[in-house]
């Protein structure tokens, strides 16, 4: 007690120069924040409300007719609904397979670091790589699971030109290649439940089964929320393996919203119509937060 | 990938980019000594210049040669080559780079995209009397390839070759099939069917298919044919913005038709991309396979004997896709005259010297060389060199061309076609569709 109350009459004595020493040393990411993250953020939506292009001509202000393009626009809509959909088919097996993986690590097999290490591994991967070994995985003429397939006299699948499968075998590469982090964050918080806990309800005679329900999920509560926010973002974010593993194709089915804002500005020329999209996009987000927040704190109220 | 010449360093490690770098490490402060280091080689006589291409792997490999053989002829010229990745990656960059004025003294563009480039300033236009004095002007390439370097009157640029979509075939499968003439050349086939029939012969030889290509996510590959097939017809296809595109539909159908007849599982593979098709045709399990001249040198590596020809007139009118890679002055908002001057020099002894360019498959551009008796020895590539009189660039507007979305939204539309869910019709129709859609908006290269 004593050590706090010294500590916080230091602290008054020394307020104005405290202040200072405290925005000098956050003044380095407070510059880079305005820097790379406010300045663009806002020329963006200057830019939303241009014809501005890529070679440097326009740049007229042209209202709202940006947006007004990019809601009438099918392929917009489609990309946004493409993300959305890749989101849910990627979040619901990245949270509940990193989940099982480290309950199952965490029965206490031999060889503990091997399953970590497997698990964990193709997460440090470059995007390039795992586009590249899944691109020949998926191959149908070379590839290993048409080879499979082939033992049981099955034909060929187009699993990557094939509208219907195309987002699917996306999802499948994309669960390989990030689930060692949720499972990771997921090992963490079940070594972190206390032994006491099972001990009681070992004492109590309850099975496996019943200290996984009452105990082991509920304790896991708030690193299953903590999962879910991180997985929802990075996978409304996706781009860099779907635009190397199927370009957007087959026939769009795959054009991510950030492809799409890409395409518009870089390969379109379009900055001013890109602008608007990100901005719809940027909403899109929000929206989506928005309900995850209402959802999680009625949870934990 | 950067290469440099200059007195007293040999070949890699550029002292410039060294200088400029070691500026970066040490704050900027010593930016003006490193600058003043470059003026310093320029005054003793050499003018560097930056060149930007995206000529990766065996024609990274041969243009890197050719630059160095510049570098030794002139003495005086020192270039700074930076390579970047084909397409998007390298258009969207020089693009910025040409927007802000700070671009490369010279560059390479592929000519289908210099109609979209031009108009809206992004290139500097080449002065024709200063290009004769250095021995480069209209009767030194063939009518073709010198007119698709002009925008209006104005010249953009300046072919280094033309490489057209060819027909590759494994002269041991097609003699023992039967389908070679006398002199070693293919039979002549001048129908759908007769082709077909070709392919089967061949067919019954590998055992595999008759004949390879590949077009699973590739819009490129699959817009190649299309087109080759389609111009075959004698069809135009127009593209003006603010108008509907103008097209021939009975020649879209019965190219896109025929294009779905050849990959039944027999002629050619239904699930091919080019890789897979490359690989089925270096292997032998195929007598014919349909790409670009650029896959020359892999074809050679893998060692199976082979010849090429044009691809065979099948709809009437000879014609085949083509494009060319072509020199543009990418623009510069103060260019400094002894660069320019130096840009053409480089450009132009390096023509003269493309008959290594022609070693790695491409057809020179450049008159002389290709009248030269050396390119006559030069096989396959002399069996083809005829494809030069009939290539057809993409239809001109500021979206298509290679590497240019206008292939993928090709290839949205046309792959199922291919693969058998969709009709022609239904595909062809959603590709115009999307390009009408691009046509009746504003040009945004020119807004």
């Amino acid at each position: 007690m004593t050590d706090t109350a010294s500590t916080v009459k230091v602290s008054r004595s020394n307020r104005p120069r405290e202040n200072l020493t405290g925005w000098a040393f956050i003044a380095p990411l407070g510059i880079l924040f305005i820097l790379f993250m406010l300045v663009p953020i806002l020329w963006g939506l200057y830019l939303s409300f241009t014809n501005q292009s890529l070679t440097g001509a326009g740049g007229d202000l042209v209202g709202f007719d940006n947006y007004a393009e990019a809601l009438a626009d099918p392929d917009m809509w489609r990309s946004m609904l493409n993300t959305v959909w890749f989101t849910v088919l990627s979040t619901i097996p990245l949270v509940v397979i990193s989940l099982a993986l480290a309950l199952l690590v965490n029965t206490g097999l031999p060889g503990q670091w091997l399953w970590r290490l497997s698990f964990f591994m193709p997460y440090l991967l470059a995007s390039t790589v795992v586009s590249l070994i899944w691109v020949w995985l998926y191959n149908p003429q070379l590839g290993l699971f048409n080879a499979i397939l082939g033992w049981f006299g099955i034909d060929p699948v187009t699993w990557l030109q094939d509208p219907d499968l195309a987002m699917l075998s996306v999802v499948v590469t994309t669960v390989w290649w990030t689930i060692g982090f949720n499972f990771l964050l997921y090992l963490a918080a079940i070594q972190n439940i206390p032994e006491s806990q099972y001990e009681a309800a070992s004492l109590d005679g309850a099975g496996r089964w019943r200290t996984l329900t009452s105990i082991t999920i509920p304790q896991l509560g708030s690193t299953t929320i903590m999962v879910v926010i991180l997985q929802l973002l990075a996978s409304l974010k996706v781009f860099d393996q779907i635009y190397q593993m199927t370009g957007g194709g087959p026939a769009g089915t795959t054009r991510s919203a950030i492809q799409y804002i890409f395409e518009s500005g870089f390969t379109g020329f379009r900055f001013g119509y890109s602008s608007a999209i990100s901005y719809i996009f940027f909403v899109l987000i929000i929206i989506v937060s928005v309900i995850q927040f209402r959802i999680t704190a009625r949870r934990s109220a | 990938m950067t290469r440099s010449r200059q007195p007293g360093g040999g070949p890699g490690f550029s002292r410039r980019r060294m200088l400029t770098g070691a500026a970066v490490l040490l704050g900027g402060a010593f930016a003006a000594p490193a600058l003043s280091g470059c003026t310093q080689a320029a005054a003793s006589g050499v003018t560097n210049l930056s060149y930007w291409h995206l000529l990766s792997g065996g024609d990274g490999i041969t243009m890197a040669t050719l630059v160095a053989d510049v570098e030794k002829e002139l003495g005086d010229v020192s270039v700074d080559q930076t390579v970047l990745a084909w397409g998007a990656p390298y258009y969207t960059k020089l693009a910025m780079a040409a927007a802000g004025g700070r671009a490369p003294d010279i560059a390479i563009m592929h000519a289908s995209r210099v109609t979209g480039w031009a108009p809206g300033g992004l290139l500097d236009p080449w002065d024709l009397d200063l290009l004769a004095e250095f021995g480069v002007s209209e009767d030194t390439f063939k009518p073709r390839i010198w007119e698709k370097g002009f925008t209006d009157d104005t010249l953009y640029s300046v072919a280094l070759d033309s490489h057209p979509f060819i027909t590759f075939f494994n002269t041991e499968v097609a003699d023992k099939a039967g389908v070679l003439k006398s002199d070693g050349t293919l039979i002549d086939t001048s129908t759908p069917d007769e082709f077909i029939d070709m392919a089967l012969e061949m067919q019954a030889v590998t055992g595999q298919h008759g004949l390879s290509w590949g077009y699973l996510n590739d819009g490129a590959q699959l817009w190649r044919l299309f087109y080759t097939f389609y111009k075959q017809h004698g069809a135009d296809m127009v593209l003006e913005t603010g108008k509907p595109a103008q097209f021939d539909e009975d020649a879209a159908i019965e190219s896109l038709e025929f294009m779905t007849k050849l990959v039944d599982g027999t002629v050619a593979a239904t699930n091919s991309d080019i890789n897979n098709g490359i690989a089925e045709f270096a292997g032998g399990k195929s007598g014919m396979l349909f790409s670009g001249v650029w896959e020359l040198r892999t074809l050679q590596d893998a060692g199976v004997p082979f010849d090429a020809t044009t691809i065979p007139t099948l709809f009437g009118t000879p014609a085949v896709y083509a494009d060319s890679h072509a020199f543009v002055l990418p623009h510069q908002s103060n260019p400094d005259e002894t660069k320019r001057r130096a840009a053409y020099e480089f450009m132009s002894t390096l023509l003269k010297g493309s008959i290594k360019w022609a070693g790695a498959g491409h057809i020179p551009a450049y008159l002389p060389v290709i009248d030269d008796p050396a390119y006559a020895e030069l096989l396959p590539q002399a069996h083809y060199a005829d494809a030069a009189d009939l290539i057809n660039y993409d239809p001109p507007a500021w979206f298509t061309g290679s590497g240019s979305d206008f292939q993928n939204y090709f290839l949205d539309a046309i792959q199922g076609v291919m693969l058998g869910g969709t009709t022609p019709q239904a595909g062809f129709a959603s590709f115009i569709s999307r390009i009408d859609t691009l046509l009746s908006k504003p040009n945004p290269v020119t807004a």
